[in-house]
């Protein structure tokens, strides 16, 4: 049997009823991992996986019947599972050891997963294109000449590939919806706070949320359901209930308002993403949705508005990899000053550096007010600007990307133009609100775009209900 | 609007307060790309944000964790992925006073 | 030095009386092995996330209400950003724009001096600097303990002030019971702002800043050699450069720290892992309820209503122990003036004496010690014996009243008397035809002395002997 062909529900079907067993499963995966190395997707296949996969079938055959009970996962590598490597695909983070397992692995153990290894991504997730990985790049799932998106570009591409039936991500501008995109999986960013980010390295603390990929959007919103709730470790997450998402889903769109905004359809014109984003609205409309013209005026400031915020959060997320409590040390550092500058220096990537001289630059003092507070406020007029949207439409819809995916190295000299990725991502950050990727259309070198549903803060039962429709009907 | 210019001195001193170090090339180069992403942030001094006040999320003071004193981590396993410790400690050159 | 003003601010750093630490649940424990209450939140691990502490959060409203602060209805929590060994995450947690507590004062005899504000932070870890060999070792037990920062307006102007108001400030938290300040445990530290001007002028010198003393002598010296320093350099034409020093307290200088120290920028900003926290006015006045009497308080009130002398109000207000003591003794035994005259005389000598703080004997038995001297089961000469020997080996105050012979009951001693009378009828008859019968009198008491080996109650024995010679 081709296990990378079922769906994630299919398999934990097959290991409920035990015409599965975790072990074979979780070899099978390995083996898939080993036969695709050279998409260098995966960092670690941890060695403890088949002993994993054994107590699981143990679990199984005396009855357990956790949601998860037997399947194999994939984590990004910036998420902690005690007794494991964790390096943010730094080679400062190089030989870092997880002292602790994060809130999202200890929701996935008590369900009984197998957790499987961990994936490559942009260094800290300062990325988009899984370019800036002190452990070499990782391809395109589909073609591999051209990048799997970042910064959770492994997880992407190991759904695509089927390496694994479901992946973890992170997802602070666009980290996990944009590799989907590119690699024609689907990804969420659920709202600010519905996943709790304890044991997640910080990058932006304020806008970045753990999310996760599967092949289809109901594998998704089953996933999701298991991951959320509030943790008393986490004073940002949400203690709130945990609906059912799967359950949410109707299949069908009547009366739903579906929001398009001007700026979008504007922003649009002369991309690769053009007739899909006005087809799909149309295709919408036709199917009983009711489609609400509105717009956003600052949408255009997002971009700007994340690259001030965002790199200012990470330039004091990242003061603590300094060379004496975890990270690696500089060998030619003499005295403490040395060990802060030689370590640091030696050990983050250039994007990394360059984010953390930004941040430091908007922080300090003389650009405070004009950089960070101004960017703050400007996100408030954005929170603003949604709320009133939202009055009157139940999902936005946009595209996720501008295309589909670029060529390696073709945007790795310009930071801008990377920077620009995210046009279309940063929003749902900003806000706080749930946003999905769903794969949608094919670009100009027949390669997968995706479109994006957003709604209000904890509605990913609504994303949910109309990505799926889209995903099922669209394009039928 | 000008162009936000940025020195070299003030450069430096961004890499002072990062604890970072660059060399003389790296810095040359630094310069025209940082200046290019400053112009591009910059765009947010268009909008007019004058009548906004920062908010905060917030949450009750009764909300808060109760003050119970719980088992603390071994102390090998805090010292475990130092690269140098001694007598139960992270380990420094020792500094001047 | 009378030519010049001297002008100096506080900033008061006081660790708060909790069981766990301010941001994760470890314990707040001083003295442990190194890096023992320490776990992913204080060491700063990756990934890790500051949960604030409720309690720390109300003592420091608590702090504040005993010197009339304000309290902030919306508390936000900032991070001040620098590299040092001893600071884990590379930024402090503290407190900018929003602290809890805003303005506020303290009332020394001299002057008023303002408070800018009180507000909640967290300790950074500790550096031990060993030998070369060894290096320096890095011990974060502390780090995340609960402090508080009080800042002073500049209205302190010598370093008695200063002192005087150090000493206020630490009674009134150790009275509210929100810090033991305990100076040599470094659980109460003061930098201190210092400038000087020509006398009358209203334009403010350059000030230079102290940091980190930890005793109040420190504070007086470090405040005069420094006021010093700076009226010499203005006297001869200098000009004070605004700097950290560092106070050697060793050499008896303070010792100028790099300047490059002195311009540091922290890049404060919210911290986007803590949420701002809401503080209700009924929050705040249920807390007030629970705030005890200061010391100016209870001096008013055992003047007024217990009739003690200033001095002994004085005295026993100026510790919290002695107060609680006193407060319970007089609970138990309502005299209040009795129970101060022999908290004065008798247990703060010995404590004077032994040069150990600790009273041993209990209000308890104190209490009970002058209830039998009252009732008169006891003569003063037994108690005193009594307090001695309990303070020694905590005896049992009954016990020892009876085997001190001293509880002569009525019912004995009116047997004694009457065995005495019934053997001197010589006497007796002396007493009704002397012209002195008073001297006779005082024989009879003397007799009844010498049988009870002095411990019967003199009041009692007399009047006993009275009513049998009639």
């Amino acid at each position: 049997m081709k296990f990378e062909e079922l769906s994630l529900l299919e398999i934990v079907d097959l290991l409920h009823s035990q015409k599965l067993s975790s072990v074979e499963l979780t070899q099978y995966f390995i083996d898939r991992i080993n036969d695709r190395k050279e998409l260098n997707a995966v960092l670690e296949i941890y060695d403890d996986a088949i002993e994993q996969a054994k107590h699981a079938d143990e679990r199984i055959k005396n009855g357990f019947r956790g949601k998860l009970a037997g399947v194999p996962i994939l984590i990004k590598d910036n998420i902690l599972f005690k007794g494991k490597k964790a390096s943010c695909a730094s080679k400062f983070l190089e030989n870092y050891v997880a002292q602790y397992n994060s809130t999202v692995v200890d929701k996935m153990l008590a369900e009984g997963a197998v957790i499987l290894g961990r994936t490559n991504m942009d260094e800290f997730a300062m990325g988009s294109s899984t370019e800036n990985s002190a452990y070499g790049n990782t391809l395109n799932a589909i073609d591999p000449m051209r990048v799997p998106g970042g910064s959770s570009g492994g997880s992407a591409c190991a759904v695509r590939a089927g390496l694994c039936p479901v992946a973890l991500g992170t997802d602070t501008g666009g980290s996990i919806r944009q590799p989907a995109s590119y690699n024609g999986v689907v990804g969420i960013k659920p709202t600010y706070g519905r996943v709790s980010r304890y044991g997640v390295v910080a990058y932006a603390s304020s806008i970045e949320q753990v999310g996760l990929f599967t092949k289809t959007v109901k594998d998704n919103a089953y996933m999701l359901s298991i991951l959320s709730g509030g943790s008393q470790n986490d004073e940002t997450s949400l203690k709130v209930e945990v609906p059912d998402y799967l359950a949410q889903i109707k299949g069908n769109i009547k009366g739903i308002k579906v929001g398009v905004l001007k700026e979008v359809s504007d922003a649009v014109k002369g991309l690769d993403v053009e007739k899909t984003y006005f087809d799909l609205i149309e295709f919408l409309k036709e199917n009983g949705a009711e489609i609400v013209y509105t717009n956003m005026p600052h949408f255009a400031l997002t971009l700007p508005c994340y690259y001030i915020i965002a790199p200012a959060e990470a330039s004091s997320n990242l003061g603590r990899f300094d060379g004496i409590k975890y990270s690696r040390r500089s060998v030619t550092a003499s005295n403490v000053d040395e060990i802060y500058v030689k370590s640091r220096s030696e050990g983050f990537g250039k994007e990394v550096k360059r984010r953390i001289m930004l941040g430091n630059f908007v922080l300090s003092s003389g650009y405070f007010d004009a950089y960070y507070n101004k960017a703050k406020k400007l996100q408030q007029k954005l929170k603003k600007e949604a709320e009133e949207v939202f009055k009157s439409c139940d999902v936005i819809i946009l595209p996720t990307t501008t295309g589909e995916a670029f060529e390696i190295g073709s945007k790795t000299q310009d930071p801008i133009a990377m920077y620009k990725e995210d046009l279309f991502t940063i929003l749902a950050n900003i806000l706080g609100v749930p946003a999905l990727s769903v794969p949608c259309g094919k670009g100009s070198h027949g390669l997968p775009f995706g479109m994006q549903v957003l709604a209000d803060c904890l509605k990913e039962g609504q994303v949910y209900n109309v990505a799926d429709y889209i995903q099922r009907q669209y394009g039928r | 609007m000008s162009k936000t210019k940025i020195s070299i001195e003030e450069v430096r001193r961004l890499a002072s307060l990062s604890a970072l170090d660059f060399t003389e090339e790296e810095l040359n180069s630094f310069i025209p790309e940082f200046e290019k992403i400053l112009e591009f942030v910059d765009q947010v001094k268009n909008c007019d944000t004058d009548d906004v006040e920062i908010e905060y999320t917030s949450h009750k003071l009764a909300t808060l964790r109760e003050d119970e004193a719980k088992e603390s981590s071994p102390q090998e396993e805090i010292l475990m992925n130092s690269p140098k410790t001694k007598k139960g400690s992270f380990c420094v050159p020792k500094m001047l006073d | 030095m009378q030519d010049y003003d001297i002008v100096i601010g506080l900033e008061v750093h006081a660790e708060l009386k909790t069981k766990s630490k301010v941001f994760c649940s470890c314990k707040n424990q001083f003295g442990s092995l190194p890096n023992t209450n320490c776990c992913p939140v204080c060491v700063g691990l990756p990934g890790a996330l500051p949960i604030l502490n409720k309690k720390a959060v109300e003592l420091v409203i608590k702090a504040g209400l005993t010197i009339d602060s304000e309290i902030n209805n919306l508390a936000v929590f900032e991070r001040k950003n620098y590299f040092y060994p001893d600071l884990a995450k590379a930024y402090q947690i503290s407190q900018l724009v929003r602290p809890i507590c805003i303005g506020g004062h303290i009332d020394l005899k001299s002057r008023r001096v303002r408070i800018n504000r009180i507000h909640l932070e967290e300790d950074a870890g500790k550096l031990v600097h060993s030998s070369q060999a060894i290096g320096t070792l890095i011990d974060y037990n502390r780090g995340g303990v609960p402090l508080m920062e009080l800042v002073t307006e500049p209205d302190i102007t010598s370093a008695d002030e200063a002192v005087e108001f150090l000493t206020n400030l630490r009674q009134r938290y150790i009275f509210a019971d929100v810090a033991e300040c305990k100076m040599e445990q470094g659980g109460m530290r003061c930098d201190v702002n210092i400038s000087v001007k020509p006398k009358g002028s209203n334009v403010l010198g350059e000030r230079t800043e102290m940091k980190n003393l930890n005793s109040f002598k420190s504070v007086h010296r470090a405040i005069t050699y420094e006021a010093n320093r700076q009226i010499e350099i203005l006297k001869n034409g200098g000009k004070i450069t605004q700097e950290t020093r560092k106070w050697d307290d060793n050499h008896g200088k303070s010792i100028s720290m790099r300047k490059k120290e002195t311009s540091q920028d922290y890049r404060y900003f919210p911290d986007p892992d803590l949420l701002a926290v809401e503080i209700s006015h009924d929050e705040v006045e249920t807390i007030r309820k629970t705030l005890p009497m200061m010391p100016e308080q209870l001096k008013e009130r055992y003047i007024k209503e217990y009739g003690l002398s200033e001095y002994e109000a004085n005295i026993i207000t100026k510790d919290k122990a002695i107060v609680d003591y006193y407060n319970k003794a007089i609970s138990l035994y309502k005299n209040p003036k009795i129970v101060a005259n022999w908290l004065l005389t008798d247990i703060l000598s010995k404590i004077k004496d032994e040069q150990d703080s600790q009273i041993k004997i209990s209000p308890e038995d104190l209490a009970r010690i002058l209830t039998l001297l009252e009732q008169s089961k006891i003569s003063r000469t037994v108690a005193k014996d009594i307090f001695a020997k309990v303070w020694q080996d905590s005896a049992n105050v009954d016990q020892l009243a009876k085997s001190l012979g001293g509880f002569v009951d009525d019912d004995s001693l009116q047997n004694i008397v009457k065995n005495i009378v019934e053997n001197n009828q010589k006497a007796v008859s002396d007493y009704h035809t002397s012209e002195t019968p008073e001297k006779v009198f005082r024989w009879f008491v003397g007799q009844v002395m010498k049988e009870t080996k002095g411990k019967a109650n003199a009041q009692t024995a007399e009047k006993i002997i009275k009513e049998l010679l009639k």
